[in-house]
């Protein structure tokens, strides 16, 4: 009888444990839409902001960050792409398979502040782009390179060995091989890896929040040397100055989209996973 | 192209070792041991590292019973359909953005532990541990419920048909044998907490100080990371205060790093 009530009782608590995490995620969506529902109109998607954030919308801070995670997608995609192929197709050494894989690996863990740091230097710095809307873009292009590649790679190695048999038996080269039968057999992977990277880049404040944003003043940026305002500074600079409630219901309506977004990109990815690999394994 | 991504990471270590000689060369080992840190007068980034670890192994120590609870019960007793129910929630709670969490912790988190422990500010190292424990949940349960799940069935089946429980099986089979991957796992949620800035630099209080008594931990406080985002904006290019900075960046580098090579060393993903 004993077992039974050790059994039950370790089941229990195993049970409380695990829903805690579920109630976690609830009671973060249920506080956002809770506290930025009264912020959300027609009129606060559609506007500019106005009086520092306290009056008017967030539509340029909504399409500024949009267009960081776009670029940042845009410019990841090909190297991401040629780095999966590198390592799959054509190199056949171990060490070289060994250091890539370590340096991606490290390039994930990287706390961001350091590739806004770093990113500042070499881009802002040394490349001259200043603080502006390409500098953002390419710190983000490199800090989403790991999610982008390792979804790639795993759908390249996903492709059943007959198709490349297949394909080389019909006598095709590396090229046209890569062409006419890896690309097709792991679209998905760059898909499911392109949206986690932009629900990354979205997610990210702290590589861009000195080397890309501006808080007010810039609607759209006219040139790649412009700085762009974003949600995420957005909702910081709210955060931290704001005195009046009229203000953090701003910041939480701008949190509630910025959510949303995330939200849906990760959703959408989802669906395309044939197999559950988690970007938080990574 | 592979070669691109080899520069970009060589290329952050250079620069933040080269940005922060100077300021080694001034203050010798004292920068990482003293802890005065005054603009102009002298760097000494003790209380930020103390700061760093401090939240760390609070948010450890905090979320550990959830995270492998969490893990035991998703991977050995739920069935395929609930477990693919809780790893999607661990992924979008792994997506939230850090602002979020940091407004969620500013505007709430902060005030609960205020009035729930009686204080005068609720920004203190104790708020960002809580938060980061939260946010570092994901990670920790996704990879340790891979590591008990990647122990294979006959262990299972034969504690099983020694006439063990399920969980005396759990108990003396599968998580002995899971436990460098759950290590790895805690290494690599130690390295995500070590490095979030946004969350942090909003409940930490931000007080370059180590509290006295060093555990008293319901005080304000500052970790490495947050440091960097309140202080790089106004200091880039502004000679020895940069460079300390830069120093902070490069003692995060080595740290998170070192957490990470060794989380994916356990995980048996990388080998040396």
């Amino acid at each position: 009888m004993k077992r039974e009530v050790v059994e039950k009782s370790a089941l229990g608590v195993l049970a409380i444990l695990t829903g805690t995490g579920v109630l976690l995620l609830l009671l973060i969506l249920g506080s956002v839409i809770w506290k930025g529902g009264p912020a959300l109109s027609w009129e606060f998607l559609f506007e500019a902001s106005s009086d520092f954030g306290n009056a008017g919308g967030i539509y340029y801070q909504t399409v500024g960050t949009l267009l960081l995670m776009l670029g940042a997608a845009l410019i990841s995609m090909p190297i991401a792409l040629g780095t999966a192929l590198y390592l799959t197709e054509y190199t056949q050494s171990e060490t070289v398979k060994k250091v890539l894989r370590n340096l991606i690996y490290s390039l994930n863990a990287m706390p961001t502040i350091l590739f806004g740091l770093v990113g500042y230097l070499f881009f802002g710095v040394f490349l001259n782009t200043g603080v502006s809307w390409l500098t953002g873009m390419l710190i983000l292009a490199v800090m989403i390179l790991p999610t982008l590649q390792v979804s790639i790679q795993e759908a390249i190695e996903g492709i059943p060995e007959k198709y490349r048999e297949t394909g080389m038996s019909l006598g095709l080269d590396h090229l046209a091989q890569v062409r006419s039968v890896i690309i097709p057999h792991s679209w998905h992977g760059m898909i499911t890896g392109v949206l986690l990277g932009l629900a990354r880049a979205a997610g990210e404040t702290a590589a861009i929040m000195f080397t890309a944003t501006t808080f007010s003043g810039i609607l759209l940026p006219q040139s790649w040397a412009d700085p762009v305002p974003t949600l995420q500074t957005h909702i910081l600079v709210l955060a931290q100055d704001a005195v009046n409630s009229a203000a953090l219901t701003k910041a939480w309506g701008a949190a509630l989209i910025l959510l949303f977004i995330v939200f849906i990109l990760i959703s959408f990815s989802f669906l395309l996973r044939g197999r559950l690999k988690m970007e938080a394994e990574l | 192209m592979a070669a691109l991504s080899v520069v970009c990471a060589g290329t952050i270590f250079l620069y933040l070792l080269r940005e922060s000689a100077p300021v080694f060369f001034a203050e010798g080992s004292g920068f990482l041991t003293r802890s005065d840190w005054w603009v102009g007068e002298s760097y000494g980034a003790g209380s930020m590292i103390f700061g760093s670890f401090m939240v760390t192994g609070i948010a450890l120590i905090i979320i550990l019973p959830f995270a492998l609870g969490g893990a035991v019960f998703t991977s050995e007793f739920l069935s395929p359909r609930w477990r693919l129910v809780i790893k999607s929630v661990m992924e979008l709670l792994a997506g939230v953005p850090g602002i979020v969490y940091g407004l969620l912790g500013m505007s709430m988190l902060a005030v609960w532990v205020k009035s729930g422990f009686g204080l005068i500010d609720g920004n203190t190292i104790f708020t960002a541990g809580l938060l980061l424990g939260i946010m570092i949940l994901p990670t920790i349960i996704t990879l340790s419920e891979d590591a008990l799940r990647s122990v294979p069935g006959e262990y299972r089946e034969t504690a099983l048909a020694l006439g063990l429980t399920r969980i005396e099986m759990v108990w003396s089979t599968v998580i002995p044998q899971a436990v460098p991957g759950i290590i790895g796992a805690i290494f690599l949620g130690m390295g995500r907490a070590m490095g979030e800035t946004i969350a942090v630099m909003l409940v930490i209080g931000g007080l370059d100080k180590i509290p006295a008594p060093w555990f008293d931990v319901f005080q304000a406080g500052q970790s490495i990371p947050s440091k960097l985002g309140r202080e790089a904006a106004e200091a880039i290019g502004s000679g020895l205060h940069w460079n300390a900075l830069m120093g902070l960046g490069l003692t995060l580098f080595l740290v998170v790093m070192t957490l990470s090579m060794a989380g994916n060393m356990f995980l048996k993903r990388v080998r040396m």
